[in-house]
């Protein structure tokens, strides 16, 4: 428990500018910190992109099943991906493509939420929590000004709860990119706002000596990590305008680009096109600052849920997609974080291999989610589709083995249990009796 | 019903066993709360707001013996009581995977309302269980679909019993169950009285024609029927009793009425507990809905108790509130003053209870009037909407349990909506010209706090606003300041 509200003045703080931060800074100060633990960055393609159309292109399959576009070679030798995904193509030697994804939900809601969580939701009496919250508790700081999860764009919300695992893993929710983090300053000038928080501990003492409230210490608690952020140098990571113009062009165009389908919904109010390759730089920032898990939603909900119109909207969106992940990758790379940054490129499930109407629909049979760094051995595909993208015929996945695979990358033990409180039985991170054979090919 | 005890009789029942059991353990019982803690609390937890400084000010002054009785009986009888039960309520019963979860909440939360405004838990119950039709036509059938799809009959089976039998039947669903008595044909036994439901072959039918029953399907012909983890062929069987007898009647007829008979050995039990945990934080039993006979009662003879006088009753939630509000031992305080853990876990202390993101809400609503629109969130669904998204964790639904971190202290301290220009008009009020700083702090307390400084306070406050900029500014950083405390997010 806090004894005291943190009280270093914002005053001070806000004026330093050193970009130095996290975990960079501690290795420049020659902190003895053994290896850099593992952060991971999840991009999340929200409405299931079609895998035939990403990353298990069918060449030989007729063509309503083929659909408009080519496969296209890689940097690794018979490894095709679409035409779409040009510059990702040069970097395959780093990724590994998982195209015997094979799920049991095919609703957006209950794919999403499994996805996140591991498990199916149905109405019961345990509160899953999301990935990143597992991470979070698992390998982040309690100590430190940043939080352990940070959510970029409109991500699906009810699937990114910490669920049992509580406020501390809850998510920090940035919802454009560009416009950075919201609510991360006082509206009171800075010298009244600590005046107003040094009275506010007074009340605070107050309460708890005559209380002796847990509630009321975790009250404190969270005012008091909220105002260390606030006061933080790290909270730079959330400012896109610290980094150099050529970098943030790197990342794809900040500007609305040409992706509305005709009568179709694409970017919801407050969603920004164009935003995901910022989200991804804002990812990149976070993770260089010491953060472990940042998930960067793009579609918000609506983008590669292409029941129409799948050519033209998956074109765009595979570009924009494309121009993001491949600076994400390069430059993770180029500061060498990418050894130690897994990132995962996943939706909540693949598409019909039928096109019908000139849509694809939902598909969780048969998909594909693509993994990046991480220390992975990457250039090559695990698992196989047969001739229509339509079963696995190889290393099917499922979602526990997903999940599994990824926490065993980051150096978390899927197996270990958590006691949620009121649940009188242990529930493992992942629940799964089976071995994850997949993992071995990759690690 | 001439026949049902006074409900102030049944609350000194109530403290009879609290207290026979306190000095049975040793403990003695905290103090009565003052007024002004009485007030707030309860304000909170009938109607799910802070009072109004009117409101306050009026019951503060009022010196009559009987105001808190007076007060109680104002609040039940209000419409607002019924509005806040059904805003927890829908969280609890409406399914979180809809496309239209707006449209179907706001349906919900009217209908059920009414219903607990007007109707007797019996009724409610055997309406939501026994609805059919469309949603528009009858807000009832929400409980019983989930996006766009009737919910699975494994699914109704689980909720079914931990919201009307306080039984978590659904680990029986895969193999007979570890602790407690259940066996997988208990789970199954009472999942086949959901099977009639039918299961469109087109997604849109719940939209089109709503839900229908077909009385010629069974598990055994249950579309999918082999999907269900665990999944078991039995026939409807009451839980703990008789298989219904075939053909009779409607399944979900027959198991409402069952449900809501007076000898029903689960049913007012559950809402004996689910109402004592509400109010008191902490239930009978504990978890709420795991009223499992490995599970046992903390007060075995209290419940059977209350159980008895609501059955008595009709099944009258309103009568149940009424008798646990007027008993001293939800009246007391929840400052410990030396007191043990036992005296909390004997019910002889009140706990202290967090605010939800309704209460949060609808308070600042009641402080500053409607909540300032703030840029960087997006409220597409509606400003109380999407505040209760962002601040609700519909993980969580324990009432003591406080859960907001970083993200929510950010906006509560920095969005406006705590403070800001809502701030103007509350000082501006609490200003009017010729008010002197004791008064000024006073109403300021009042409105916010539901009580006066303490002479320490009114000290401290006096001298902090002296050294602002100005006495707006002063007034304006003290408000502030009132809304950030662990004593505005809690109901103490």
């Amino acid at each position: 428990m806090q004894p005291k509200l943190n009280r270093r003045s914002f005053l001070a703080s806000a004026v330093a500018g050193a970009s130095l931060s996290g975990w960079l800074a501690r290795l420049a100060a020659g902190a003895p910190d053994g290896p850099r633990p593992k952060s991971c960055i999840l991009l999340w393609m929200a409405g299931g992109p079609s895998h035939i159309d990403t990353f298990d292109p069918k060449p030989e399959a007729p063509a309503d099943i083929r659909g408009e576009f080519s496969a296209i070679e890689t940097s690794i030798s018979g490894i095709r991906i679409s035409e779409h995904f040009p510059r990702f193509a040069k970097l395959m030697q780093h990724a590994a493509i998982l195209r015997g994804m094979s799920t049991l939900e095919s609703d957006h809601k209950l794919a999403t939420y499994n996805l996140h969580t591991g498990y199916r939701n149905r109405g019961g009496v345990v509160a899953y929590p999301s990935l990143g919250a597992i991470v979070a508790n698992e390998l982040g700081k309690h100590d430190v000004a940043l939080p352990n999860f940070v959510t970029i764009g409109h991500g699906p919300t009810e699937a990114l709860s910490a669920g049992f695992l509580g406020p501390d893993n809850q998510p920090l929710a940035v919802n454009d990119p560009i416009r950075g983090l919201d609510f991360d300053a006082p509206t009171a000038a800075p010298k009244q706002f600590d005046r107003q928080i040094a009275l506010l501990d007074e009340f605070e003492d107050s309460f708890r000596d005559i209380y002796h409230s847990a509630a009321g210490e975790a009250h404190r608690s969270s005012i008091d990590r909220a105002v260390r952020l606030m006061n933080a140098q790290q909270k730079q990571a959330f400012d896109l305008s610290r980094e150099p113009q050529n970098i943030r062009d790197m990342y794809g165009p900040r500007s609305r680009v040409a992706v509305r389908p005709i009568g179709g919904k694409m970017a919801g109010a407050g969603e920004r096109a164009g935003s995901f390759g910022q989200g991804c730089l804002m990812a990149r920032r976070l993770v260089e600052a010491g953060v472990p898990f940042v998930e960067v939603t793009m579609g918000d909900g609506v983008g590669w849920d292409t029941h129409r119109d799948n050519f033209p909207r998956t074109r765009a969106l595979s570009l924009e997609c494309d121009i993001a992940m491949s600076a994400l990758v390069t430059d993770l790379k180029e500061r060498g974080l990418l050894d130690t940054t897994l990132v995962v490129w996943t939706g909540e499930f693949g598409r019909t291999p039928q096109c019908t109407g000139g849509g694809r629909n939902h598909w969780s049979r048969a998909w594909s989610s693509v993994m990046i760094g991480g220390g992975i051995k990457g250039g090559q595909i695990v698992g196989r589709t047969d001739r229509d993208g339509a079963e696995v015929v190889d290393r099917p996945i499922s979602v526990p083995d997903f999940l599994a695979t990824i926490c065993t990358i980051l150096g978390i033990d899927y197996k270990r249990k958590n006691h949620p409180p009121g649940i009188n039985r242990p529930i493992p991170i992942v629940d799964t009796s089976k071995p994850v054979n997949v993992m071995t090919q990759l690690l | 019903m001439a026949a049902v005890p006074d409900a102030s009789e049944t609350a000194g029942l109530i403290d009879q066993q609290i207290e026979a059991r306190l000095a049975k353990e040793n403990v003695s019982p905290a103090e009565l709360a003052d007024d002004a803690e009485f007030l707030r609390r309860v304000y909170l937890d009938l109607h799910g707001v802070v009072p109004t400084h009117e409101q306050a000010r009026r019951f503060l002054a009022d010196s009559r013996q009987d105001k808190r009785a007076r007060l109680v009986e104002e609040l039940v009888a209000s419409p607002r009581y019924g509005e806040h039960l059904a805003d927890i309520w829908q969280h609890e019963l409406i399914s979180p995977l809809a496309d239209d979860r707006q449209k179907r909440s706001d349906i919900f939360r009217k209908f059920l309302a009414d219903e607990f405004n007007n109707k007797t838990w019996d009724q409610i119950a055997s309406r939501l269980l026994t609805a059919s039709g469309r949603m528009e036509q009858n807000p009832a059938v929400i409980y019983l679909i989930e996006g766009r799809l009737p919910r699975s009959v494994p699914d109704l089976t689980d909720l079914t019993s931990r919201y009307f039998l306080g039984l978590r039947l659904s680990c029986a669903q895969c193999h007979d169950h570890p602790f407690a008595n259940w066996k997988q044909q208990d789970f199954w036994g009472m999942a086949a009285f959901f099977a009639q439901i039918q299961t469109p072959k087109r997604a849109k039918q719940v939209y089109e024609k709503g839900v229908i029953d077909d009385r010629n399907i069974t598990l055994a012909t249950l579309r999918d029927a082999a999907k269900p983890d665990g999944f078991m062929l039995c026939s409807p069987k009451f839980l703990g009793g008789p298989e219904l007898s075939e053909g009779r009647t409607n399944g979900r007829a027959a198991l409402a009425s069952w449900m809501t008979a007076p000898d029903n050995p689960y049913f007012a039990r559950a809402a004996v507990n689910r109402a004592w945990w509400r109010l008191f934080g902490r239930g009978i039993v504990n978890p709420v809905d795991d009223m499992d006979e490995a599970n046992p009662p903390t007060h075995p003879q209290l419940l059977d108790l209350l159980a008895q006088r609501f059955i008595e009753s009709g099944f009258d939630l309103k009568y149940l509130t009424r008798a646990i509000i007027l008993s001293r031992a939800y009246q007391r305080t929840s400052r410990p003053d030396g007191g043990s853990d036992a005296q909390m876990a004997h019910f002889g202390r009140m706990s202290i209870k967090v605010l939800s993101a309704g209460q949060l809400y609808d308070s600042l609503e009641t402080i500053f009037g409607p909540p300032a629109k703030v840029s960087g969130i997006d409220a597409r669904a509606g400003a109380r909407a999407e505040f209760i998204q962002f601040f609700g964790d519909t993980a969580d639904i324990d009432p003591i349990a406080y859960r907001r971190g970083i993200p929510h202290l950010l906006r509560q301290m920095n969005s406006g909506q705590f403070g800001g220009k809502g701030t103007d008009a509350l000082v501006s009020r609490v200003m009017t010209s010729g008010s002197s700083p004791d008064a000024i702090a006073s109403e300021l307390f009042l409105t916010i706090l539901s009580r006066q400084p303490t002479p320490e306070e009114l000290d401290r406050i006096k001298a902090y606003v002296k050294h602002c900029d100005s006495p707006q500014s002063g007034w304006r950083e003290v408000a502030w300041v009132l809304m950030m405390t662990s004593e505005f997010s809690l109901n103490h």
